[in-house]
């Protein structure tokens, strides 16, 4: 191929080389596809790996769930009931370690995909991420495997939670757990994406306990998930109840509604229209990813 | 299909700044197949920017580089097919077994599952590692994991091989048995072989060397014309007397350095030994004479050592990760 036929026309030999590129990349295409699929598997595979094998992560996703399930939830469970007040003011017709559960489950899915999020920082500084950024795989791909794997993980540790279900007095039907299941991967994807922008943004690295101050614990606060907004108030009287800026805070924090569906799911109370739930955790899903994308590809 | 295959790697006016300084000022060169090709400079050179161009990982302000013929910033996907690249900071995953990482490896790259199993345990053979083959990663010592490495970049159909400071860190031993296994796997396949270093006596077995300060090549040729053009052979010798080494200074009073007892002499050839012997010879206790190195065209070109650097942001978050923060990844 030392120059190409320098007989032929400029334009003809352009028109040659256009199409034969277009045949090179339909092929290319299609074998990148199945390298692709392959890829995604084995960056998933190597998070659930990890996950495995890390200790640690494995005592935080069962210990939490006791803490808050056992000892928070029942220990408060007593002071939760309207009649305490005479005229029965709080309607939520549940226990409180009832109303509690649904958002341990979220509890443990943040923990868990934050934390596997921010372990791209890890992989990004010290080599492991590198060594994928050279291979073939698109960019795309490879944030697509690193999520779906750390979702993964999250809903591993969310459906430990479930294993508590019996002292939480809550039962389960099999149509609940599929539907719970499904919220419960959506809350994890969109927790993982938005862990992976936020790290993406940290410069220098602190460690995760800034992460889990900073990030997890306010967020998780602030979604009535501890608490309810009782729906039996009108909105000006919940501001009455609660100072406003905290109404507010819960309103706009997207966690709220996705811990509001769960609890649709596991004990068919919420406080919220029961649409809103999926529709935010879809949005914040494809909302984050995008973010997450765009970020990678510039590093 | 052609007489004349495209040069491996072509690097054309490559420039690349960081805010005022500038790593990369238009280099530009070309790596013909199978060489093995060295890029030898002092930290801070250029060198590892230089091989984040190549790798697509970063890219260039100016220029053009194009990997077997294919342009990096145009088609970035296809330029890594032939890659292997084995980084300087060690990118293995220390939570997975050996051969986990270079099965996954291999998937990431789409290595059908035969071709994956087979190129497997060929590459554990290679640098002999199929005894540790399901041993988790931190537990292997830090030359084994540099010799994973090799192997995992060689687990796909790599034509071309980065190797970014592969033996940085390693005893003498395991320097040597790392360049054997290079040397063994250019026997298997064609493979071209780009190498930076500082360790100067590696570059000697290299095809070509360039060598890098400032972001600017300096010279780029094989061994022996570098040695040829830029390097001196060195006459060591000790006089008989405190006389006799006054008068050799005094007679080349340019080109001679006291050493002690020694005087060290920049000889321009035979001629100059022939003539110094012939006029000193008898007063001449002991005399050495001392090929060009590639250290002496290196200092010739640069006008001093290779150096290092203190340790840099990166370094120290990763002596964080050592310390202590390991639980967090």
């Amino acid at each position: 191929m030392t120059e190409n036929a320098p007989s032929l026309p400029a334009a003809a030999s352009a028109q040659l080389r256009a199409s034969s590129d277009v045949l090179i990349r339909r092929g290319k295409l299609n074998r990148s596809w199945r390298g692709c699929a392959g890829g995604i598997y084995a960056i998933w595979l190597r998070e659930v790996k990890r996950a495995t094998r890390d200790r640690g992560q494995l005592i935080g996703g069962v210990v939490r769930p006791l803490l808050y399930v056992l000892i928070m939830g029942i220990g408060l469970n007593p002071y939760f009931r309207g009649e305490i007040y005479g005229e029965v003011r709080f309607v939520v017709p549940y226990t409180y370690v009832q109303f509690l559960f649904p958002a341990v489950i979220a509890l443990n899915i943040m923990y868990t995909s934050v934390q596997s999020a921010v372990s791209v920082i890890w992989d990004r500084e010290f080599g492991f991420l590198r060594e994928v950024l050279v291979s073939p795989m698109p960019r795309a791909a490879i944030l697509f495997g690193k999520i779906l794997g750390g979702t993964t993980v999250a809903l591993f540790h969310g459906a430990l939670v479930l294993t508590l279900a019996r002292f939480a007095d809550v039962s389960v039907s099999p149509a609940d757990l599929v539907v719970g299941l499904g919220l419960m991967f959506l809350i994890a994807f969109a927790l993982t994406s938005l862990g992976v922008v936020i790290a993406n943004r940290i410069r220098s690295f602190e460690g995760f306990g800034v992460f889990s101050n900073v990030v997890i614990l306010p967020l998780y606060f602030l979604s009535s998930s501890i608490f309810p907004l009782d729906p039996a108030l009108t909105s000006a009287q919940t501001r009455v109840i609660y100072p406003e800026w905290l109404v507010t805070l819960i309103k706009l924090n997207p966690l709220t509604y996705a811990i509001d569906a769960l609890r649709g799911a596991f004990i068919h109370f919420q406080q919220f229209d029961p649409r809103l739930g999926p529709a935010i955790l879809v949005a914040m899903s494809i909302l984050f990813f995008l973010i997450a994308l765009r970020d990678f590809r510039r590093t | 299909m052609s007489a004349s295959p495209a040069p491996a790697v072509e690097i054309d006016h490559i420039s690349k700044r960081y805010g005022r300084t500038v790593a990369l000022d238009e280099v530009t060169f070309s790596v013909q197949c199978g060489d093995v090709f060295a890029l030898l400079g002092p930290n801070g050179a250029g060198k590892t920017t230089l091989l984040h161009i190549l790798c697509t990982i970063l890219r260039p302000d100016s220029g053009t580089a194009r990997i077997g013929g294919i342009d990096v910033r145009a088609n970035p996907l296809g330029a890594r097919r032939s890659l292997g690249v084995v980084f300087q900071e060690p990118s293995l995953d220390d939570r997975l077994t050996v051969a986990e990482n270079l099965e996954f490896h291999g998937l990431v790259y789409g290595v059908p599952k035969a071709v994956r199993r087979a190129r497997i345990d060929e590459m554990l053979d290679l640098v002999e590692l199929e005894k540790w083959r399901d041993t988790l990663v931190r537990t292997l010592s830090s030359g084994m994991k540099r010799r994973l490495e090799v192997a995992r970049a060689l687990v796909h159909d790599s034509r071309i091989l980065f190797l970014d400071e592969p033996t940085a860190g390693l005893d003498a031993q395991s320097r040597e048995r790392m360049w054997q296994y290079l040397r063994n796997a250019r026997q298997e396949r064609e493979l071209t072989v780009i190498v930076t270093t500082h360790y100067i006596e590696e570059v000697e077995n290299c095809d070509r060397v360039c060598i890098i300060d400032g972001g600017r090549i300096l010279a780029d040729d094989t061994p022996a014309a570098l040695k040829a053009r830029h390097g001196h052979a060195l006459v060591r010798l000790a006089a008989r007397d405190e006389m006799a080494s006054a008068e050799i200074i005094s007679a080349h009073p340019e080109i001679a350095r006291r050493n002690g007892e020694e005087i060290v002499l920049r000889s321009s050839g035979d001629a100059f030994t022939e003539e110094l012997l012939q006029r000193f010879g008898t007063r001449i206790r002991r005399l050495v004479i001392e090929e060009p190195s590639l250290e002496s065209v290196f200092l010739a070109l640069t006008g001093r050592e290779l150096r290092d650097q203190a340790a840099g942001a990166r370094e120290r978050t990763y002596e964080f990760g050592k310390r202590g923060g390991e639980h967090t990844r």
